[in-house]
C-alpha cells in the first residue's frame, strides 16, 4: 500500500507540473490572441472590397493581353500554405494539409511552405518546395508578402506552373475556424457569381492598356491575399492552441482530482488498517 | 444637389473610407485621374501622388496615395492602396527630415543597388507626403 502510495504521489506531481505548462501556454497564446484577432479583424473589411474589386474585373474581364487573364499552358499546380510554426494546437495544422490533400485529388503539387510545421510537413513528404524563405509564419511582414507575389508572379510568367492557390485557415471566431482556399493566378479560376446575368460582360476601360494594368494591379493583390491570409492563420492558430490548451488544463485538473481522491481514501485506509492491527496485538 | 456615388478606400490597415462622395482623384500611372458620377467601367493601377476626395457636403479631404489600384465597376468606385494618409494626419517635420536623410543617403556615393532602391523610394514617399501637404494649404 505504502508503495502505492508513493507512486499515486508523483504521478500527481507530474501532472501538477503539467497543468502549469498548459496553462502557461493558455495564457500565452490568449494575449498573443488578442493581437492577432484584432489585426485580422480590421483586415477583414478592406479585404472583401479587394478581392470583390478583382472578382468583378475577372468576371468582366474580355481582355486576354496578359499572361495573368490567360490561361496557362502547364497544368501544375503550385499552393501557398499558411500553416503555424509551433504543434500543441490540436488539428490546427493537420486540418489545413488534410485539406490541401483532400483539394489535390491526388496530383501532385509544388508548394510556398509559410509556418514551420508546413514546412517540415511537405519537405519530409517531398513535394517541390518553390520558396523556402518564410519559415517563421510570426515574423513575416506585408513586404515580405509583396516580395513573396513577386516571385509568385515571375514563377508563373515562366510557364513552371499553371494555377497557384492558397490555403489557409480562416477565423471566424473563437470556436469556429474554417480551413480555406483561395485560387489566385491565373484570373480565370477565380470563383464565379452564380448569376445568370454574368452572361452580360460590361465593357471594361483599362489605363492606360490591360496589360499594363495587370502587370502592376497583380502582383500587389497576390501580396494583399498573402497579408490577410496570414493575419488570418495567426488568429486561427492561437485560437486553436488556446481551445486545445484550456481542455489539456481542464483534463490535469480533473485527473488530480481523481488521484486525491484515491490518495486520500488509500492513507485512510492504510490508517485504519493500522488501528486494526495495533487493537488486536493489544486484546491478544 | 450634386450627383453622388459609392467610393470605398481600402488597404492592409483596413477600410479607411466607405461612403457617398462627389469626386475622387488621384495619380494613377499614366498621370492624374479624376472620377465623377456615372464614371464607365474602369480599371487601372495607382501610382505616387496626392488623392483628392470631395464629400457630399462639399469639403474636400487630400491624402498622400502610394501604390494600389482604382476601379469603377457599375457606379460602383473602390480604390484600393497600399499607402494611404490623409493629409491633416501627416507629421511634416517627420516628412521633411525623412527627406533630408534620404538625400543625404543618395548624395553618398558608395550605395549598392538594392540600397539605393530604398533611399530613393524613401525619398519618394517624403516628397508625395510632402506634396499632399501643400496642395492642402
Amino acid at each position: 500500500m505504502a508503495s502505492n502510495m508513493k507512486a499515486v504521489k508523483l504521478r500527481m506531481k507530474s501532472i501538477e507540473s503539467t497543468r502549469q505548462i498548459t496553462k502557461a501556454m493558455e495564457l500565452v497564446a490568449t494575449s498573443k490572441l488578442r493581437k492577432a484577432k484584432d489585426k485580422a479583424e480590421a483586415i477583414t473589411p478592406g479585404f472583401t472590397v479587394i478581392r470583390h474589386t478583382l472578382r468583378d474585373i475577372a468576371e468582366g474581364n474580355l481582355d486576354f493581353s496578359s499572361v495573368y487573364t490567360r490561361a496557362s499552358a502547364s497544368d501544375k499546380s503550385c499552393f501557398i500554405v499558411i500553416a503555424g510554426d509551433r504543434g500543441m494546437a490540436g488539428g490546427y495544422n493537420n486540418n489545413l494539409f488534410r485539406y490541401v490533400d483532400e483539394k489535390a485529388e491526388g496530383r501532385e503539387f509544388a508548394v510556398v511552405p509559410i509556418g514551420k510545421k508546413s514546412y517540415e510537413f511537405y519537405k519530409k513528404r517531398g513535394n517541390e518546395i518553390l520558396i523556402d524563405s518564410y519559415k517563421e509564419a510570426d515574423e513575416i511582414s506585408i513586404a515580405d508578402c509583396f516580395s513573396a507575389a513577386k516571385s509568385i508572379c515571375e514563377a508563373y510568367k515562366t510557364g513552371r506552373f499553371g494555377h497557384f492557390q492558397l490555403y489557409y485557415t480562416e477565423f471566424q471566431n473563437m470556436l469556429s475556424l474554417v480551413t480555406r482556399r483561395i485560387p489566385l493566378l491565373p484570373l480565370e479560376d477565380f470563383d464565379k457569381k452564380k448569376d445568370p446575368k454574368s452572361d452580360i460582360r460590361n465593357i471594361i476601360e483599362y489605363g492606360p492598356d490591360a496589360e499594363t494594368v495587370f502587370e502592376t494591379i497583380v502582383p500587389e493583390y497576390i501580396a494583399y491575399v498573402l497579408y490577410s491570409g496570414l493575419c488570418e492563420s495567426l488568429a486561427s492558430e492561437y485560437a486553436a492552441r488556446r481551445t486545445a490548451m484550456d481542455s489539456a488544463t481542464k483534463n490535469a485538473e480533473e485527473m488530480l482530482e481523481n488521484l486525491g481522491l484515491y490518495y486520500n481514501r488509500a492513507r485512510q485506509a492504510g490508517i485504519t488498517q493500522e488501528i486494526t492491527e495495533i487493537v488486536a496485538g493489544a486484546n491478544a | 444637389m450634386a450627383n453622388t456615388f459609392h467610393l470605398q478606400v481600402a488597404s492592409v490597415d483596413g477600410l479607411i473610407y466607405d461612403g457617398m462622395v462627389q469626386s475622387v482623384s488621384c495619380r494613377c500611372i499614366d498621370g492624374d485621374r479624376a472620377i465623377l458620377a456615372g464614371h464607365t467601367n474602369l480599371c487601372t493601377a495607382v501610382g505616387m501622388g496626392t488623392a483628392k476626395i470631395k464629400f457630399e457636403d462639399d469639403t474636400s479631404r487630400t491624402a498622400a496615395c502610394i501604390g494600389g489600384m482604382l476601379s469603377v465597376m457599375n457606379g460602383e468606385c473602390r480604390l484600393i492602396v497600399t499607402t494611404w494618409e490623409w493629409s491633416d494626419e501627416i507629421d511634416v517635420n517627420r516628412a521633411e527630415k525623412a527627406k533630408e536623410r534620404a538625400e543625404e543617403r543618395l548624395a553618398s556615393k558608395k550605395l549598392s543597388e538594392r540600397e539605393y532602391k530604398i533611399a530613393i523610394a524613401k525619398l519618394n514617399r517624403a516628397l508625395v507626403r510632402l506634396s499632399s501637404c501643400k496642395v492642402k494649404q
